[in-house]
This record gives structure tokens, C-alpha cells and sequence, in this order.
């Protein structure tokens, strides 16, 4: 049966050629193919799903490229993670094929729409249950193109252009890590499955600091592609992508897939100390980097963007902390409060034309749908206890305490009161208090919009109950279950962890109820008392001014010194060359000066050489 | 059956029916032209399917015969995986660039395609050669028509471009037959296979004599190749020749180089190669960044392919330098893949030509609106060019690079950058062109003809075809690695 699992990403596949060969001319209708696809893959996923937790894991391979006695394959496994992974992803792509439905509909280019979704899709499944690390490596890009070409998809707006193109050079800096740590660990271990290298790495085969090292690097690939510092400064630039993308890809699933990567590979990357350190901490570090940025955006998507960089930091902080199966359950309901989240802004921006929060406000009573799903996302993120988030979150500062990374510990609380507090301010700004629209016709959005919504708000409360301390750890002791490379671990730590968590992220919201809703404490605080820290958090700590003179400028700069060998060195050694090459011709050219006696005495002088030289040698020429 | 034969000297049909036709008979020119093609495609299956049938191809006759026949030239041909595929793609190329110059070719039609045939007559006998000095002859059967090629129906500075090429490529090949002369003074034989025995068994040459034939091949062929600092010409072509001869000449006639070097060089020459490896390699890194950051300032189209064809042969060379499986399989892979990719390239380059009548970098912008499924296309290309998985250009790269981080990590580390640069200057030009806000609107702009899709598609097809099973073809190369490998003691 689950050697069968490739039927998964087969049919967002189909969907994909069948829109991008036969589409043209079917517009609106393109997105029933999508739907009903990606709608089979999530039948199949969660049928996958029951199997792997009542049969086990399973999988099937075949050869791929052969190099001599090397074999590269390509399979397909179902393990737990995987299986899991299988569900949120074709759970949220299917949501999200739904809801653009009506988000698109006006858009003239909706079956290219559609037919890059189905391409996403297609390579984030596959990437999924890929048994080996070539295999995850080669979707690992193609979901690369996925987002590349999504947030490129109004290709004719300057932004959207750079956007993509930042986002895919970033990545792929990120990607050049992983390939060589690959490549590294090939030539370790002699095969990329990833049972041969667990079982390598357990065995001691590979010497530790080369393991550190080969770790790191492929810890770089996820850096870029999860957007953690210092390669974040893509993924809020990717927000000029469709919304319905922004929730998909730069949310849920593929921003996840740096954070997948590390937890499939958990036993290397547990093998190491150093590099476990150096996970947790990029990790944290760009928890509280980020959430801070997050605080003075005005741009509704750009919050939210901040927001999924310093969650998906929680998550590697949490891995780093050998909180595997925290920073699992956090991806899980991250990506299932943050879709909604996103989804909510789209209906929002879909109302009002506009992304700038300053542009809002006063829509609770207007969009009675979008408004409380916006606010249960908005509790779920802030960890105000019985929703979802508030489980994962508490794990992760659990793991990181009984790590004994106090100091990391400390960053995740500070980030929550942020992550509360900006949350917070962006909801009451957006929905409460005076309009500040300029449309005046604020409508709901239709049902093709709110069902997929409504449907993550009841995720967003509700899956966090598969793992507490209150009913039970039943995520936690499958996704270890009986595996021979996971350490069971289970934490039971201060109670008090839990309770600071709540209280810290109540601060948060107060405070943004103090300074946004009740307007008693002032808004201009931070730009009146400190501008200076204000512009600095306000343009992003201004590394991609940073980036700019460093690193393209220096690109820049090379290249041109290239140009400059080229012209002054290069093309002259061509030039004298060729001026060789033209005085020996001319030189031939004066010697046919048709002078009968000339020839005469070349033809002699060549002739005795001959002879001289056939006598010398012996007749051997 | 002498297929091999047939295949070489099937264009003479065209030439003939060809030389028949009056000059002004275009439509029956442009079909004859595309038709004579088509012929040695199907020929070069054929081969294909007796290659993998097992049958004996190999062909021996005698030839030229002096000095009391202690010097004997035969002529002989014969072919392994490598130079097979090298075949299938040089015709399939060659049909698919026929058909683009039956479109683009204003005048002269004739005249075009008799000396397009005799090219290709050139190439298919280097690829099957299996003696020096026939190899030599073909080899420079190649050389004439393309110097008129370019010199008559190219760009502005066409006569300059063809200048170039003959001055480089004669001279490269004047290199060559000093050496085969040399060889065959030394060893009384151009047979490759018994010079790869003689070589190999260290008593009948000095290892003197050996490492200078070695250099002179690396110069001859490197020319070819280009190895920088040898490759300004190579930039003035792709520039200035017509499209559908840069496509051949991109797609074809560079991987020559690719292929004397891996043949030849490391065939004949493998424990001298195996000395000189690191130098190869640093030579390698040299093609692959220089092409790369030059490649990223370039202000017009066909430059940034030009400098991109540089320094993907970059990846032949380091592959090949790494002298493990592995990294010839990828130098090997990446001849193949670039010879499609950039003929895809160029093709595409030639589409927008077509409508926009220049390929300055700064007039062209947001053609995607005028003409999506053509910037689809270049897009397409593009992903290719820049190595994306799933793509034939990925799976020569990481072949490359997993070869040689076996024996060189340092320098392949720094390759890697190669990588990086290659995605950076392919978006530019590619996104430059494509996205954004339309820079000037062309009159009479169309999408992609269905004439021009069918070369497209083709090409795109084998791209992805390679990308996604490459085991497709490493059956068919097979022998010829585990014959490499044995001739460098692997």
C-alpha cells in the first residue's frame, strides 16, 4: 500500500500539465482541475496517513543514475513525520486551491495561477516522502520554482521581478550549503538514503568534526529556504506574490521544509553538539530578530511575513534544543494558524484594496467572518492557553529548558510577549477602532473564501490537543514511536513554564489592548522617545542595504575587473596574435614574387634538406 | 551494412538534389534544406538501435599506404556511447537548426544549406573518426563552411567574426597536424585504439614525448573548447553568426573540444592526464567564474549566453579533471546537456530578434506580456541553463561536483560559487527581458509560430527527458567510462 504513495504527488502533477498544455482557453473552470487533484491528494494522504499508523512505515525505490558502481535512487517512504507532513501539506494546498477560486477569479492569467500551484504542490509532496537525500534535494529546487514563479506571478510589476529573483538567488546561496554538505556526507557514508546514513553516523563512521561540519551545511540550505538569518531578507520581499501563495508556500509548507529538513535528518544533526548549538541559536536568535521587525511593520503581509520568519525560528530553536518532537508539533499548527492567518489578510486586502494597516480599521463589524477567524488565528500565534499554539509553544520552551539553554530560553519568552504584542496591534488595528478605508463598501468575502478559513480556525484551536500534558502525548510518541535512530524523550518540566508563557503572552496583548484599542498609553512612544532604534527597526536593521554594498557591489565590482582583463589583457594577447599570424602571411605572400630563379633555389635548398635529413635519420622519416 | 558510412556522407544526397534546384525555388530550397537533415536523423537512429543491438559497426579499409607500407593510413571508423550520443545529437540539432534557418535565411538560401550540409558531413565524421588523420580531415571539413557561414550570412560584424574563427581554429588545427604527424613518425599508427596501447605501456615513447603530445592537445582542443584565455573568438561568433549556425556551433561543434579532451586527452594520454589534472582544474574554475561574472555585465543577449557557454564548459573541464567516474560521466553529461541547452538558448534568442529586431539588454523588457508562451520558453531555458533539478543541466553539475569533491574539495568548494553566479546572471537576462514593465512596445509582435515551437519543444523535451531519468543514457555510456576508467587505472 504505500509503495503506493507516489500516486500522491502524481496527481497535483497532472494538474499542473493538463492546465499548462490544455488550459489556455478554460479560465475559471482551471480551478475545479486544481481542486479536485489536489483534493484527491488529500484523500490519498490521509488514507496514507491511517496506514502508516496501523501497518508502520513502508516505501518502494528504483535506480535513477547510475555512475559505475554508484546508484542514485529515487523512491518514495512513509514514515511518521512524512505522513504528517503528507496531511498539512495537501490539507492547506487544497484549502488554499479553494480559496483562490474567488480571490482570482479577475485575474486574467488564472489557469497559469493554478497551474503554478499544482507545480508547488506536486514538488512539495514529493519532497515530502522522499526516501533519500538526492531525491529531497532535487524537489528541494523544484519547490524553489514553485515559489519563484508564484511570486513573480504579476511578472510585469517591477517588485514582483525583483522579489522573485531575490528570492530564488538568496535560496539557492543557501542551497550551494546543502549541496556540498551532500556531497560531503556521499563521500562518508557512500549512499544518500537516509537510513544508511543514520545508520553510518550511529555507528561512529563518520569522524565528528567532518559530521559538524557536513551538518552546518546542510543546516545553510535550511537558513535560506526557512528564511532564518541571515538569509531571511527574501521572504518578506516574496509577499508580492497572490496572498493564496503567501499562505501556501511562504507560511504553511515550503518555508517549513528548512525546518523538515533538519528534523528528518535529526540523528545527524544530534550526533553533533556544535552543530545542534549553532541550530538552536540561529534559531532563537531570529526568533526575537525578526518578531522584533515585526512590531512596526505597516504593511499587513509584511507583519505576517516577520511573524512566520520568528516562528519558524521557534521551531529550529526547538530542534536545536533536541526538542524533535516540539519543533514538529510547532510546524504543524504553525502551518495551520498562520495559512488562516494569512488567508484572514487576504480577505481583508480583497475588501479594501489595500495592504497598509494605517489604511484600515473598524472591519470586525463588517466582516463577520474574516474578523473572528482573524482573531482565533491571532490567539492561536499569541499562545494564550487552549488554542493550538499555545501547546506547541509551551513544548518548545519546555525542550529548550531542559536543555538547559537558559539564555535561549529567556529569548523565546521575550519573543512571545512580541509575537503577542504585534499580533495583537495588527488585529486591533485592522479591525477595530474608526474605519480609515477609502472604500466604503466593505463587503465580505464569498464562501469559496470563508469555508477554507473557518476550516483552519477549527485547526488552529483543536490540533493542539493531540499533544499535552493534560490528555496525552499521542503526536509525540508516534512521530518517535519505535524508530531505532529517534531517542524517545519526553519532558516533564516546571509548571511554572507554562504559566509564565500565559502570562507573558496576556502582557503582550494587553499592552497592544492599552496602546491600540483603549488608545490610553500613546502609539508614538517608540518614534518620539528613540527614533534612532526606530529607524533602525523600522528598515529592517537595514541589511539589505547591507547586502547590496557588500555583496552585489562586490559581484558587480569583480565582474567588471573581468571586463577590464578582458579588454586590456585578453583581447591584446588576441591582437598580437593575430598580427603574427598576419606578417607570416604577407611574408608568404612577398615570397610569390613570380620570380622562376627564387622558386628554383627554395626548391633546391628544400630538396638537400631532405636528402640530408633522410641520410641522418637512416631513412626513417 | 557500412552504416556509419551512410550516416557520414548521407548530406551528399541533399548537396546534390541541392545543386539541382534553381536558386529562386525557395519553398522547394527550405524543404530540400530541412529533408536532407532529417535524413541522417533517421540514419543516426539506426545506428543507434544496431549499436544496442550489439552489432559490430566498426569499419576498416585500407587506405593510403608508403614507405613500403611500413606508414599506413586506413580509413576507419567506429563508435562508442559517448561519440554515439555526440551523433544523435548533432543531427538532431542539425534538423532543428535547418528548419530555424529556412525561416530566418533571407538570401542565399542555396548557398546556405549546401555548406550547412557539408558541415554536417564534417561532424559526423570527427565523431566517428577512429584514426587521427581522418579525424583531422573531418575536422577541418568543418572549418570552411563555417568560416563562410559566418562570414556571409551573419551579424554586423560578421567578416570579422569569421576572421577570428579561422584564424583560431587554424591555428588550432595546425597544432593538431604537427602532432598527428609527430605520432605518427614516433609510432607508425593513427589507429586510436593501438595508439591508446602503445601509449599506455610506457616503452615504444618517452614520457617526454607523451606530456608534450598531451599539451599540444590541450591547446588544439582547448581552443576549441574555449579554455579562457582562448575564447574571445568563440564570444565573437556567438555574437555575430546567424542563429541557426550559432546553434550548431554552441550546440555542436564546441563539444569537439569536450570531446578530443576526454577522447584523446585522457583516452590516449590517461596517466599524463592524470598529472596534469590539478592544472585542469584550476583551469576549470577559471572558465567557470571568469564566464560567470562576465556573463553578469554583459549588455546585450548573445554576449551573456556567449559567456555562459564559457563557463559551462568550465564543468566539462572540472569534471574531467576530477578523473573519477563520476566526474567524467558529468563532463561527459554536461557536453550533452549544453549542447541542447544552448541550442535552445540560441534559438529562443533568435525568436526575439525576429520580432523586436535587437537583443540590447536595455530595450527589452516585459516581453512576457507580447509573447507568453515564447518567454515561457526562454524561462524554461533559462531554469536549464542555471543547472534546476528535474533539468539535464542539474544532473551534469552535481556529477561534476560529486567527482570532484572526491579528489579536489577545496577547489570544487570554490566552484560552487560558479553555481551561485550561474543562477544570478541566467535571472538577469532571462527576467530582464521577460518580466517587468514592457521597456518599448514592438509593432507586429507574435508568440512562438508553430514552426518555431516544434524545434522548441523538441529540445525542451530532451532537456527534461535527461533530467528527470538520466539513466536514459548512462546505458548507452556505459563502456565507454569503463574503457576511460581502465585507460587511467581506475
Amino acid at each position: 500500500m504505500l509503495e503506493n504513495a507516489w500516486l500522491i504527488p502524481l496527481f497535483p502533477l497532472l494538474s499542473f500539465l493538463l492546465l499548462i498544455f490544455l488550459g489556455n482557453q478554460w479560465r475559471e473552470k482551471s480551478s475545479f482541475v486544481g481542486i479536485g487533484f489536489t483534493g484527491i491528494s488529500f484523500v490519498l494522504s490521509v488514507i496514507v496517513l491511517f496506514v502508516q499508523m496501523t501497518n508502520g512505515s513502508g516505501g518502494a525505490e528504483a535506480a535513477w543514475l547510475t555512475i559505475g558502481s554508484i546508484e542514485f535512487r529515487v523512491g518514495v517512504v512513509v514514515n511518521p513525520l512524512n505522513a504528517l507532513m503528507l496531511v498539512i501539506v495537501s490539507l492547506v494546498s487544497f484549502l488554499v486551491h479553494i480559496y483562490s477560486k474567488s480571490y482570482m477569479h479577475d485575474d486574467a492569467r488564472i489557469t497559469t495561477f493554478y497551474s503554478y500551484l499544482g507545480l508547488f504542490t506536486f514538488a512539495m509532496l514529493a519532497l515530502v516522502i522522499s526516501p533519500n537525500l538526492l531525491q529531497l534535494y532535487i524537489f528541494w529546487e523544484l519547490v524553489g520554482v514553485g515559489s519563484f514563479l508564484l511570486i513573480g506571478f504579476y511578472f510585469y510589476k517591477e517588485e514582483a521581478k525583483a522579489a522573485a529573483k531575490k528570492a530564488f538567488i538568496m535560496t539557492r546561496i543557501g542551497d550551494i550549503g546543502l549541496l556540498i554538505g551532500m556531497i560531503l556526507l556521499f563521500w562518508q557514508v557512500g549512499s544518500l538514503e537516509f537510513n544508511e546514513i543514520f545508520t553510518a553516523v550511529r555507528d561512529g563512521e563518520v569522524a565528528e568534526g567532518l559530521l559538524t561540519l557536513i551538518a552546518i551545511l546542510i543546516f545553510i540550505g535550511a537558513v535560506g529556504k526557512s528564511g532564518q538569518f541571515p538569509l531571511h531578507t527574501w521572504l518578506p520581499d516574496a509577499m508580492e506574490g497572490p496572498t493564496p501563495v503567501s499562505a501556501l508556500i511562504h507560511a504553511a509548507t515550503m518555508v517549513a521544509a528548512g525546518v523538515y529538513l533538519v528534523a528528518t535528518l535529526f540523528p545527524v544533526f544530534e550526533s553533533s553538539p556544535a552543530a545542534m548549538t549553532v541550530v538552536a541559536v540561529t534559531g532563537g536568535f531570529t526568533a526575537i530578530f525578526a518578531a522584533t521587525i515585526g512590531l512596526v511593520q505597516k504593511d499587513i503581509k509584511r507583519v505576517l511575513a516577520y511573524s512566520t520568519v520568528s516562528q519558524l525560528g521557534y521551531m529550529m530553536m526547538a530542534l536545536g534544543a533536541a526538542g524533535y518532537v516540539a519543533g514538529v508539533f510547532h510546524l504543524m499548527t504553525h502551518a495551520f494558524f498562520k495559512a488562516l492567518l494569512f488567508l484572514a489578510a487576504g480577505s481583508v486586502i480583497h475588501a479594501v484594496h489595500t495592504q497598509n494597516i494605517e489604511k484600515m480599521g473598524g472591519l470586525w463589524k463588517k466582516m463577520r467572518i474574516t474578523g473572528p477567524v482573524f482573531l482565533i488565528g491571532t490567539l492561536a500565534i499569541s499562545g494564550v492557553p487552549l488554542f493550538s499554539g499555545f501547546f506547541s509553544k509551551d513544548e518548545i520552551l519546555l525542550a529548550t529548558w531542559y536543555d538547559g539553554r537558559y539564555g535561549l530560553f529567556t529569548l523565546g519568552l521575550i519573543a512571545a510577549f512580541f509575537t503577542a504584542f504585534y499580533m495583537f496591534r495588527l488585529f486591533f488595528m485592522v479591525f477595530t477602532g474608526d474605519s480609515r478605508s477609502t472604500v466604503t463598501e466593505v463587503q465580505e468575502s464569498p464562501r469559496s473564501m470563508t469555508y477554507p478559513m473557518i476550516t483552519l480556525a477549527v485547526l488552529a484551536i483543536f490540533s493542539g490537543y493531540i499533544n499535552t500534558p493534560w490528555f496525552g502525548t499521542f503526536l509525540g510518541d508516534w512521530l518517535i514511536g519505535d524508530s531505532e535512530f529517534l531517542p524517545f524523550e519526553h519532558h516533564e518540566g516546571p509548571v511554572w513554564i507554562m504559566l509564565a508563557a500565559s502570562l507573558i503572552a496576556f502582557a503582550g496583548i494587553g499592552l497592544a489592548y492599552l496602546i491600540y484599542y483603549k488608545k490610553s498609553l500613546q502609539r508614538d512612544f517608540l518614534t518620539s522617545h528613540m527614533p534612532n532604534t526606530y529607524t533602525l527597526v523600522f528598515n529592517k536593521y537595514f541589511i539589505d542595504e547591507f547586502y547590496q554594498y557588500t555583496i552585489e557591489y562586490g559581484a558587480r565590482a569583480v565582474s567588471y575587473l573581468g571586463s577590464f582583463i578582458e579588454k586590456y589583457i585578453v583581447e591584446v594577447i588576441v591582437a598580437a596574435v593575430t598580427g603574427v599570424v598576419k606578417s607570416v602571411g604577407s611574408l608568404g605572400s612577398r615570397l610569390q614574387s613570380g620570380q622562376v630563379q627564387t622558386y628554383g633555389a627554395v626548391a633546391f635548398v628544400g630538396l638537400a634538406i631532405l636528402v640530408f635529413l633522410v641520410v641522418w635519420t637512416g631513412g626513417y622519416l | 551494412m557500412d552504416w556509419l558510412t551512410i550516416l557520414i556522407f548521407s548530406p551528399l544526397i541533399g548537396i546534390l538534389l541541392l545543386s539541382l534546384l534553381q536558386a529562386e525555388q525557395k519553398v522547394t530550397i527550405s524543404l530540400t534544406g530541412i529533408l536532407a537533415t532529417v535524413l541522417p536523423l533517421l540514419l543516426s537512429l539506426v545506428v543507434y538501435a544496431q549499436f544496442h543491438g550489439g552489432g559490430d559497426l566498426a569499419i576498416s579499409h585500407q587506405w593510403i599506404s608508403f614507405g613500403n607500407g611500413l606508414f599506413q593510413i586506413n580509413y576507419e571508423l567506429g563508435i562508442d556511447g559517448f561519440s554515439l550520443l555526440l551523433l544523435l545529437l548533432a543531427t538532431i540539432v542539425s534538423a532543428l537548426s535547418a528548419s530555424v534557418a529556412a525561416a530566418q535565411i533571407k538570401q542565399g538560401l542555396k548557398a546556405f544549406f549546401l555548406w550547412f550540409l557539408i558541415l554536417e558531413i564534417g561532424m559526423l565524421g570527427v565523431f566517428t573518426a577512429e584514426n587521427l588523420i581522418l579525424f583531422f580531415i573531418f575536422f577541418e571539413i568543418t572549418l570552411v563552411p563555417m568560416f563562410f557561414l559566418i562570414g556571409r550570412w551573419g551579424f554586423v560584424e560578421r567578416e570579422k567574426a569569421a576572421y577570428s574563427f579561422l584564424i583560431y581554429n587554424g591555428l588550432g588545427s595546425a597544432v593538431l597536424l604537427i602532432l598527428f604527424a609527430a605520432i605518427f613518425a614516433k609510432t607508425g599508427t593513427t589507429n586510436i585504439e593501438e595508439l591508446k596501447t602503445i601509449m599506455g605501456s610506457g616503452d615504444a615513447v618517452s614520457e617526454e614525448f607523451r606530456f608534450g603530445s598531451l599539451l599540444a592537445l590541450l591547446i588544439a582542443f582547448g581552443v576549441k573548447l574555449p579554455i579562457v584565455p582562448l575564447h574571445t573568438w568563440m564570444v565573437r561568433v556567438h555574437v555575430h553568426a546567424p542563429i541557426a549556425v550559432v546553434m550548431i556551433h554552441a550546440g555542436i561543434l564546441l563539444k569537439i573540444g569536450a570531446y578530443g579532451l576526454i577522447n584523446f586527452g585522457i583516452g590516449i594520454f590517461g596517466d599524463q592526464f592524470a598529472k596534469v589534472a590539478p592544472f585542469m582544474a584550476v583551469l576549470g574554475l577559471v572558465n567557470l567564474l571568469y564566464g560567470a561574472f562576465l556573463a553578469f555585465v554583459q549588455n546585450e543577449l548573445k554576449s551573456v549566453f556567449a559567456y555562459s557557454s564559457v563557463s559551462h564548459m568550465g564543468i566539462v573541464l572540472l569534471g574531467v579533471a576530477a578523473m573519477n567516474e563520476a566526474g567524467i560521466q558529468g563532463a561527459i553529461f554536461q557536453t550533452l546537456s549544453h549542447g541542447l541547452i544552448a541550442a535552445l538558448l540560441f534559438l529562443l534568442v533568435g525568436v526575439i530578434y525576429e520580432r523586436t529586431h535587437t537583443t540590447k539588454l536595455r530595450s527589452l523588457g516585459g516581453l512576457a506580456k507580447g509573447m507568453p508562451l515564447a518567454a515561457g520558453f526562454f524561462l524554461a531555458a533559462g531554469m536549464a541553463s542555471l543547472g534546476l533539478p528535474g533539468m539535464s543541466g542539474f544532473v551534469s553539475e552535481f556529477m561534476a561536483f560529486l567527482g570532484l569533491f572526491e579528489s579536489m574539495p577545496w577547489l570544487a568548494a570554490i566552484g560552487t560559487l560558479g553555481i551561485i553566479m550561474t543562477a544570478v546572471y541566467i535571472l538577469r537576462a532571462v527576467l530582464g527581458v521577460t518580466y517587468g514593465k514592457t521597456v518599448k512596445s514592438f509593432a507586429g509582435m507574435y508568440d512562438l509560430t508553430r514552426r518555431e515551437m516544434i524545434p522548441a519543444a523538441a529540445l525542451l523535451a530532451l532537456i527534461v527527458l535527461i533530467g528527470i531519468y538520466p539513466n536514459f543514457i548512462t546505458h548507452t555510456l556505459q563502456f565507454a567510462l569503463e574503457s576511460i576508467m581502465l585507460g587511467i587505472g581506475g
